[in-house]
């Protein structure tokens, strides 16, 4: 068999193969972006975890190996290892929820951009692939201690910018005139 | 008769039979409202059985007239299975006005492209040309199906039941039909018979497919889609959201290449 009858066929394969996953009802219903909105707006879990993260510098637990308390070390890192998978969680679960957001932007855009839109995907696809691989060089003990010591530097100030960002979007937001008509959408689609 | 006719005509008025239950099903449940173009698909296909079998008494198989005959009711039944793929694209997606032009246009453009390429690599072989041509454009509709769906999913937009079902039943036939003629353009005539009763069991299987949506479909509701923001208020918004997603992205790329460079 030649090779362009075998890419067709193979295409062709690999087309029903998509369509097992494209056909399929996502889990669960949309977010509204009443509920965007409302999540976007409060504080998120993560935010607090600078102060936790500070207490967790290499540094903090230096003293416990000079003074031979191996088992409180491994313990305490263990610790660690338990708050930086929880971090990472919190970050995709923000991460998640903005992509959300924009998505719902989207179906109320006159005109979209498949360039940002592509964009967008490749960040996201980007954003996902390495949560996977941090979480998995976590789960296999190479621990970025100092990582997380230097996000927690900079954390205040990307705190404080987020929360500014999120309260411009929920105030623009709901000034839309336009806002509630698709404030029920997704649960009232065709069915 | 040779057995492998008796099984050809077999399922060819098992097929008949189940293209008019179908078309029945969509008087009955009045599918033909919402769904024209799918409707006059359904005729047509009957009535592209009855011409087939009118061409078979009246015309030589191996005829140049019988060859020229079948291919052209063939390639209206595409046009309007083309259409009425169409038909259900905009239903999925028309009432989102901001993504419906832009998956219009990357879908007409994917589809373009497997065109010229299909045909590109048919070489200039002239005698398989009709098949070939027939096979870029199946390739074509399940490739935009595909395409849709899965910017339907992307977005989380809502979809009908019916509409899902009609997409996957198209899908599926573009499919194993690309398949089928891609056996047939390596074996050739040998694998006639072969290729018949293959193209006749998926045109049942999506038969069977249509049916069930069809017979399970509730009667259409009054979809509420949302109605579009200002280009200005999009702007805004989708900026602010993409600062925010790429503050995400650069603490998680720091967060990396703190632990490269120590590791």
């Amino acid at each position: 068999m030649s090779l362009p009858l075998l890419l067709f066929i193979l295409l062709a394969v690999f087309l029903v193969f998509l369509l097992g996953l494209a056909a399929k009802s996502p889990k669960g219903l949309p977010l509204t972006s009443e509920e965007v909105i409302d999540a976007l707006s409060q504080e998120r879990h993560y935010a607090r975890l600078p102060q936790i993260l500070q207490s967790l510098r290499e540094d903090d637990t230096d003293f416990l190996r000079r003074r031979g308390h191996l088992e409180l070390l491994s313990q305490i890192r263990g610790e660690r290892k338990r708050i930086a998978l929880r971090f990472l969680h919190y970050l995709e679960k923000e991460y998640q929820l903005l992509l959300e957001a924009s998505r719902i932007l989207a179906t109320l855009a006159p005109e979209l951009s498949a360039i940002g839109e592509y964009e967008r995907l490749k960040r996201n696809l980007r954003f996902v692939l390495l949560c996977r691989y941090l979480r998995w060089r976590l789960r296999l003990g190479l621990q970025p201690w100092n990582a997380f010591g230097s996000i927690s530097d900079m954390a205040g100030e990307m705190t404080l910018k987020l929360e500014m960002a999120t309260a411009q979007l929920g105030e623009r937001a709901l000034m839309a005139a336009d806002f509630p008509s698709f404030l029920n959408k997704g649960r009232n689609g065709p069915e | 008769m040779a057995a492998p006719e008796i099984l050809r005509n077999l399922t060819w008025a098992i097929t008949t039979l189940f293209e008019i239950i179908l078309f029945s099903c969509i008087l009955r449940r009045r599918v033909y409202r919402s769904h024209p173009v799918f409707a006059l698909y359904g005729l047509v296909v009957i009535l592209q059985e009855a011409s087939a079998a009118f061409a078979v008494r009246y015309l030589n198989p191996h005829s140049i007239e019988y060859f020229n005959f079948a291919w052209s009711v063939q390639a209206v039944v595409v046009c309007i299975r083309w259409l009425a793929v169409t038909e259900i694209a905009r239903r999925v997606l028309a009432g989102y006005s901001g993504i419906w032009k832009m998956a219009s246009h990357i879908l007409v453009l994917a589809s373009a492209i497997i065109l010229a390429y299909s045909i590109a690599v048919s070489g200039a072989r002239w005698d398989r040309l009709i098949t070939s041509a027939d096979r870029a454009v199946e390739l074509c509709i399940g490739a935009f199906i595909v395409g849709m769906l899965l910017f339907a999913r992307y977005y989380r937009l809502a979809i009908a039941n019916l509409e899902r079902q009609l997409a996957t039943g198209f899908c599926l036939f573009s499919c194993f039909w690309v398949i089928n003629n891609s056996i047939y353009q390596h074996w050739g005539s040998s694998a006639a018979t072969l290729w018949e009763v293959l193209s006749i069991f998926s045109f049942f299987a999506t038969l069977l497919i249509w049916i069930s949506a069809i017979r399970n479909a509730t009667a259409p509701q009054q979809v509420s889609y949302p109605v579009p923001i200002s280009v200005q208020m999009y702007g805004e918004l989708s900026k602010e959201l993409d600062s925010r997603l790429q503050v995400l992205n650069r603490r998680l790329s720091h967060l990396l290449h703190s632990q490269d460079s120590r590791s």
